[in-house]
């Protein structure tokens, strides 16, 4: 029995990736489950999914605690998310980063495997979805399905979902990243990933009328505006480059930007203002201001 | 002078770090509308992404009084706190239900008709992205026709939503309310002004706001500013006010464009064949043509009784 524990946000299809590997082992003639870890998540948002592959069938139902591999969509929730938790020795990570396996320090008796996932997706699919992609390297990096295998479930998986020819430009994908994969051993993590504490209330703690007042707890700000602890920025593929020489303070973009994480610099000499200042803590990258504004003073990159 | 984009506070009292997807129509309608009302505010909203995105439990989004209510009962509600504020001596402040198109044009469609009949005190604000997205992509009543959704699936035989979009506003219209608009989160200025007018009046004030969803209308997060222009301009969407039932359409579009112009820019309309564009089209120029014609007679309303 092997388990596989995806991580992943909302929108970059690691439920479908964890269905696609499911189907990919079925198709070698083990049984296989995949499910989702369901929670209120919006696009974007850290979410997690499973597989479970045995050749016997399959009793356990619980989600997966002590996964052998780990699948990571993307390298920004390494800083967020303990994504080694409860990994057995001499697992796998596998990782869509830009980085070099050896630049990443997740623990000893590991292996780590990285590939620009979101690079490859971007090449073949056009779109920064890496949950094919990610396939391929798993595939690469645990020996745990063969390639053919992983081909088989995507074309089933995504064939379903969106259309055979879209599922074939999967398949490329997944092979493009298979052959960008490497591996290497494992280093120990320089310091020890600090879980952040949950915030359970107390009937004593909680304010009269639910969270009607702002008040500071042992793991942050709760009350009015308190989401501001929130820092969404990690959501984002593209980021927004700012020319204000080219600003002409229309504030098309300070009006435009959903999460509100522009402001304008203030006047110059009571006449323009000068530009504009993005708040990347919470920027999540749609490019709506790139898109309307009229000078082409914001250009989205990578 | 009405406001502007220049009038606006920096504050937003809708703040930043709320989890709705990148690109969501739905944030920046609300967090301008939010910039006009001002602090002296309560908001009430049923279930729909904003309760989601703008107060998950602990965290909270809102800097102003801010209320979870049932799917049904919205405008039910907010009545109830206006008396109640009333009662309090408090008769500034201003109550306003922000719903979802499901949760106004289907489930809460009884208790708004009913506020409506009372001329309640309460702004009602729908921000329309035309399907229930919350719960994943179901129809509603509010869904155009031919749209993809998980419950109207684009198959062999049944391609997309086979019914019309049920037209709101013309509903409350119908109910002689103070004041009836429609807003695009692509036109600022028309819907700041139109929020500010609903403001400094009395009595019952509906606004139904055309807000993109990159999620379930599969579009680029980009183009959801470009996507609410291009429904106006095809005329899939008609902005107008109703000031005591005075229908006036506030933007006319030179020339409509093909409304295919609008359909190919999202992935919801895929599938459709030509001959349900066809379809949508003349569905179009015969709304446009009953919307002219609505505020040729609505708008002597006044001029032919007093």
């Amino acid at each position: 029995m092997f388990e596989v524990r995806f991580h992943g946000r909302g929108g970059q299809g690691a439920v479908m990736a964890a269905q696609a590997l499911a189907s990919a082992a079925f198709s070698e003639g083990n049984y296989a489950v995949a499910f989702p870890y369901f929670g209120a998540e919006r696009r974007g948002a850290p979410v997690l999914a499973f597989t479970r592959v045995d050749s016997k069938k399959i009793y356990r139902k619980t989600q997966v605690y002590e996964p052998d591999f780990v699948v990571v969509l993307d390298d920004s929730l390494l800083e967020m998310v303990d994504v080694t938790e409860g990994l057995k020795d001499g697992g796998v990570v596998v990782v869509n980063t830009r980085k070099k396996p050896e630049e990443l320090a997740l623990g000893e008796n590991i292996k780590v495997a990285t590939v620009d996932a979101t690079g490859v997706a971007l090449e073949v699919l056009g779109q920064p979805i890496t949950n094919s992609s990610i396939l391929g390297a798993f595939a690469k990096a645990t020996g745990a399905v063969s390639m053919d295998a992983i081909e088989k479930g995507i074309m089933d998986i995504f064939g379903n979902k969106i259309g055979m020819k879209i599922a074939e430009k999967n398949c490329r994908a997944a092979k493009a990243a298979y052959d960008r994969t490497i591996s290497a051993d494992g280093r120990p993590r320089e310091k020890e990933f600090e879980k952040k504490p949950k915030w359970l209330p107390d009937v004593k703690e909680l304010p009269i009328g639910g969270a009607g007042v702002k008040m500071e707890t042992n793991a942050g700000m709760i009350g009015p505006g308190s989401f501001l602890e929130n820092k969404t920025g990690g959501w984002r593929t593209f980021m927004p480059i700012v020319e204000n020489d080219k600003c002409v303070a229309c504030q098309l973009c300070w009006y435009f930007c959903p999460e509100g994480c522009i402001t304008m610099v203030p006047y110059d000499n009571n006449r323009f203002k000068k530009g504009i200042a993005i708040d990347l803590d919470y920027c999540k990258g749609c490019g709506i201001c790139a898109h309307e504004c009229p000078t082409h003073a914001i250009e989205m990159k990578r | 002078m009405s406001i502007g984009i220049k009038d606006l506070p920096e504050e937003n009292l809708f703040t930043a770090g709320h989890t709705a997807c990148a690109g969501c129509g739905a944030a920046i309608v609300v967090r301008n509308i939010m910039k006009v009302l001002g602090e002296n505010t309560v908001i009430y909203t049923p279930a729909n992404c904003l309760l989601v995105f703008g107060a998950t439990y602990p965290h909270i989004a809102w800097k102003v009084p801010y209320h979870h209510v049932a799917f049904e009962n919205t405008a039910a509600c907010a009545t109830g706190m206006k008396r109640a504020l009333n009662t309090l001596g408090k008769e500034d402040t201003t109550v306003v239900g922000f719903a979802g198109d499901g949760g106004t044009a289907d489930i809460g469609m009884q208790a708004l008709s009913a506020a409506a009949e009372r001329n309640e005190d309460i702004i009602y604000v729908m921000y329309d992205n035309e399907a229930y997205m919350n719960t994943g992509i179901q129809r509603s009543g509010s869904t155009p026709y031919g749209a993809w959704t998980t419950t109207t699936p684009a198959g062999k035989v049944i391609k997309g939503k086979e019914l019309f979009k049920k037209d709101v506003a013309q509903i409350i219209l119908a109910h002689n309310v103070p004041y009836v608009a429609t807003a695009s989160v692509g036109y600022p200025q028309d819907m700041l002004k139109k929020v500010e007018k609903a403001k400094n009046m009395k009595g019952f004030r509906f606004l139904q706001i055309y807000s993109s969803c990159p999620t379930g209308w599969r579009h680029p997060t980009d183009i959801t500013v470009e996507i609410a222009n291009k429904a106006v301009e095809s005329g899939m969407w008609t902005l107008f006010e109703a000031v005591d039932g005075r229908m006036e359409i506030t933007h006319r579009p030179k020339e409509r464009i093909p409304v295919q112009d609008y359909l190919k820019l999202q992935g919801r309309f895929r599938h459709m064949s030509e001959e349900q564009i066809r379809i949508l089209q003349n569905w179009v120029d015969k709304k446009w043509d009953r919307d002219s014609r609505l505020e040729k007679a609505l708008k002597m309303l006044d001029e032919s009784t007093d």
